[in-house]
């Protein structure tokens, strides 16, 4: 039985092992088996035979049992013996098969002493350690591998011979530059006895499956790092659509809120705001304030839809029914006109209209807004009125101021009409004989009546309150009679006067007294202009050219001191002047003048020197 | 030969001008007129007796303006002003200036020629003191350094013996040299003596 003393730690030695090893349950140990033969024969021989030779054959002798008991223990000796044999040939093969299994593992499998000295290591082991097999054994793990990995290893020695519990752990090492790791487990290996007289232990290489681990582990946190940012991401997305979809609300709140102002706009301002479909050719709407203005009712409008025409002033009408027609194809209406109240009051209108547009750009819909300009157009005409009225008054101040010069203008026919007078009154009382002497001087006498009386008649014309009535007017005829009446200043001025006036000239359409009075001012504002120069040349140019198909142009043109560029900026202010006594009022006057017969003008400075006012007038359209 | 005294009559009006100056004609005086104050300056006649007739506005050189140049050359001739109406402030200015007379137009024709015979009055005495100055200065230039010495203080009523101390000359060389100043200045006596330095001082 020594040989199942040995088995005893061996089976020990195996529990760890898996249960393929024991792959056979059933066994029974060859004596017990051989015991239970000779146990079985021997109760046969001795009990059930001479029982059954009796019950079969009483009349039979019974037998013998001594030689069949000695047959029977020889045959159980014989059974052992083969039974032990057979069993002693299996373990052998056994364990040739566990030896070359062993070997075969890739695992490193190793037994040590209690002092850690390798006594049994699978090939494995000594390729783990770069070394024969033969090196390694009886050397401990200091030999065999880096410092660092054999102190850990001889520790965990130490652990397991101390507590003699199975420890099972992970180690990571480097290893010919390579880094490996480990799963080694390791147990105490015990005598039957049961003291620990070594250590049993398998090591597995896992790098590879550690490898794997990691790059799954690296996945799944790059996967989960992906997923946390899609989720950032979706939470960002879904926060900004809840934003965009509360400013919608929002938007759509301020949209109704706006629709709702814009009708209470539409239906409180003063303006009449209108929607005119083209297809339809009816108003699709019209804002409340329509029934103030016009004071007619709107529904009228929808069930007449010409009803907004009718209501035009007949003056403007066609005017404005032309526009209406020419609206429906570019969508755009501007017009001033009168519309009539049934209480026959009339208001001015000013309306526009602007095209709204299909999504094709077609224009399918005119938008507008009509306003009472009544007030505006009452202060137009209020403002044109005092124009009109302030150039009379400047007319007149000019006129007063004419009065003395023209005094003097008269004084010299007068004084010569004396002179001669008394000349023939000398010469008659001188016996004079012949009487035909004196023809002469009363023809000059007479002249010089005459000339006095023209000076008045000028003058009168001067002053002389015209209504404004635009005529064709011949420019050049009337510079040479402002001309006329600006002699006397010219002369006192010193001033040589040219006039290069184009007799090709068209007829232009203005009041002649206005633009006379324009002319005489700023031909006055050259003269001033002169007197102020000291030295010579004072030279006036008055010119007259066509400026365009529309217009012709007149300038005057002088040699005085011309103006500064601040100067240039008033001039044509009221009540700027630069002359001593001066009112400020000529050139403003002017201009307005200029401007209420549809014409422009304006100052420029002469490159050599002095200033040249132009104005522009309109050609007579019958020209 | 010596000019009759003429009126100068410049007027741009030649209506006014040919009127006044027929007025002028028939009422016995001489009569030469101008369009303008440059047509008269240029006719060379300024040194002659007579009166300008001047209208004040005119365009070139006016009335007053020609007034001032013949002032400015040392020209005495009276000037009569015309104007038309209500020039006081150029009637002002030409008064001060120095003008003989200010008529406003139209004017009687009697006002106008006893203003220009006034003015020739004037003017020929103007001359004739103005011959007396000349021919007083004439004679003055004759004297010595010596004898205008002791005129100066016969002029201020310095006694002989004084004289003759304060030039340190005998008292006998200052009678001679009183006698020769006498004699070159034509003067009977000491009054007649004071009076021609009178009229030379004037003229200074």
């Amino acid at each position: 039985m020594v040989g199942a003393q040995d088995r005893k730690p061996r089976a020990r030695e195996r529990d760890p092992e898996p249960a393929a090893n024991r792959w056979r349950p059933s066994q029974l140990h060859p004596a017990t088996l051989s015991l239970l033969f000779v146990l079985a024969g021997l109760l046969w021989v001795l009990c059930v035979d001479p029982l059954l030779a009796r019950w079969l054959d009483a009349a039979a002798q019974a037998p013998k049992p001594w030689p069949s008991a000695l047959a029977i223990t020889l045959g159980g000796m014989l059974l052992y013996w083969l039974l032990q044999a057979r069993a002693t040939s299996a373990r052998q093969t056994q364990d040739l098969r566990l030896a070359e299994f062993i070997e075969q593992i890739t695992d490193v499998a190793f037994i040590k002493d209690r002092q850690s000295r390798y006594r049994l290591l699978n090939a494995a082991g000594a390729r783990l350690a770069c070394r024969p097999l033969a090196e390694c054994l009886n050397r401990d793990d200091l030999a065999l591998f880096p410092p660092e990995m054999a102190h850990r290893l001889l520790e965990e020695d130490r652990q397991v011979l101390a507590g003699g519990a199975l420890l099972s752990c992970e180690h990571t090492f480097v290893l010919q530059g390579d880094t490996r790791t480990f799963l080694s487990t390791k147990w105490p290996c015990r005598n039957a006895g049961g003291q620990i007289i070594g250590i049993l232990g398998i090591a597995r290489d896992i790098t590879a499956r550690k490898q794997v681990e990691e790059r799954s582990e690296r996945a799944r946190a790059d996967l989960e790092s992906r997923v946390r940012e899609r989720t950032a991401q979706l939470s960002a997305i879904n926060q900004d659509l809840e934003r965009q979809i509360a400013a919608r609300i929002q938007a759509e709140i301020a949209l109704r809120e706006s629709e709702e102002r814009f009708r209470q706009l539409t239906e409180h301002i003063q303006e009449v705001f209108w929607v005119h479909g083209i297809g339809e050719e009816r108003t699709l709407y019209i804002s409340p304030a329509y029934e103030a203005v016009w004071g007619r009712p709107i529904h009228g409008l929808h069930e007449r839809p010409l009803d907004w025409l009718e209501s035009i002033h007949p003056d403007d009408r066609a005017r404005v029914q032309a526009a209406h027609v020419a609206k429906q194809c570019s969508g755009h209406f501007d017009e001033e006109y009168r519309i009539v109240r049934p209480d026959g009051a009339i208001r001015w209108i000013w309306d526009r209209g602007f095209p709204i547009r299909d999504d094709a750009g077609h224009v399918y819909r005119i938008a507008g807004l009509a306003e009472d300009i009544t007030r505006r157009k009452l202060a137009e005409d209020q403002l044109r009125r005092q124009q009109v009225e302030l150039a009379r008054m400047a007319r007149l101040s000019l006129a007063v101021e004419l009065a003395s010069s023209l005094a003097h203008e008269l004084n010299q026919p007068l004084a010569a009409i004396v002179a001669y007078t008394q000349a023939c009154l000398a010469l008659l009382r001188q016996d004079h004989a012949d009487p035909r002497v004196l023809t002469g001087p009363l023809d000059e006498v007479v002249n010089q009546g005459m000339r006095a009386g023209e000076i008045i008649r000028h003058l009168r014309e001067l002053v002389q309150k015209h209504p404004a009535a635009q005529s064709a007017l011949d420019l050049n005829a009337l510079i040479r009679s402002v001309v006329h009446y600006a002699q006397l200043e010219l002369r006192q001025a010193g001033v040589v006067l040219n006039l290069e006036l184009d007799e090709s000239l068209p007829a232009v359409l203005a009041d002649d007294i206005q633009i006379q009075l324009a002319v005489l001012y700023v031909l006055r504002n050259a003269i001033e202009a002169l007197n102020e120069k000291h030295g010579d040349p004072r030279v006036l140019t008055v010119r007259t050219a066509r400026m365009d198909p529309e217009r012709v142009l007149a300038t005057v043109h002088d040699t005085g001191r011309g103006f500064s560029q601040e100067v240039e900026a008033h001039l044509f202010q009221p009540f700027f002047t630069t002359k001593p006594g001066g009112m400020g009022l000529g050139l403003s006057v002017s201009r307005s003048i200029v401007e209420a017969q549809n014409g422009q003008l304006w100052a420029s400075a002469n490159p050599e020197g002095g200033a040249s006012f132009h104005f522009s007038l309109p050609v007579h359209p019958d020209t | 030969m010596p000019h009759t005294p003429t009126v100068f009559l410049i007027d741009d009006d030649q209506a006014v001008r040919d009127a006044i100056g027929l007025l002028l004609q028939a009422s016995g005086l001489a009569v030469e007129t101008f369009a303008s104050a440059a047509d008269f300056l240029e006719a060379g006649v300024v040194q002659r007796p007579g009166c300008l007739v001047l209208d004040v506005r005119m365009p070139g050189l006016s009335g007053l303006d020609l007034q001032k140049q013949l002032r400015a050359q040392g020209y005495r001739i009276p000037i009569i002003f015309m104007t038309g109406h209500g020039d006081v402030p150029m009637a002002i200015r030409a008064m001060k200036a120095g003008a003989f007379d200010f008529i406003e137009k139209p004017f009687q024709g009697q006002i106008l020629l006893a203003r220009i015979r006034e003015a020739l009055d004037l003017d020929s005495r103007e001359r004739r003191r103005q011959a007396c100055r000349d021919s007083a200065a004439a004679r003055m230039a004759l004297l010595s350094p010596r004898e205008r010495e002791v005129l100066e203080r016969v002029a201020e009523g310095q006694y002989n013996k004084v004289i003759a101390a304060e030039l340190g000359i005998s008292l006998s060389t200052v009678e001679i040299h009183r006698k020769r100043v006498m004699e070159k200045l034509k003067a009977e006596s000491l009054s007649d003596l004071i009076r021609l330095l009178a009229l030379l001082n004037a003229q200074s």
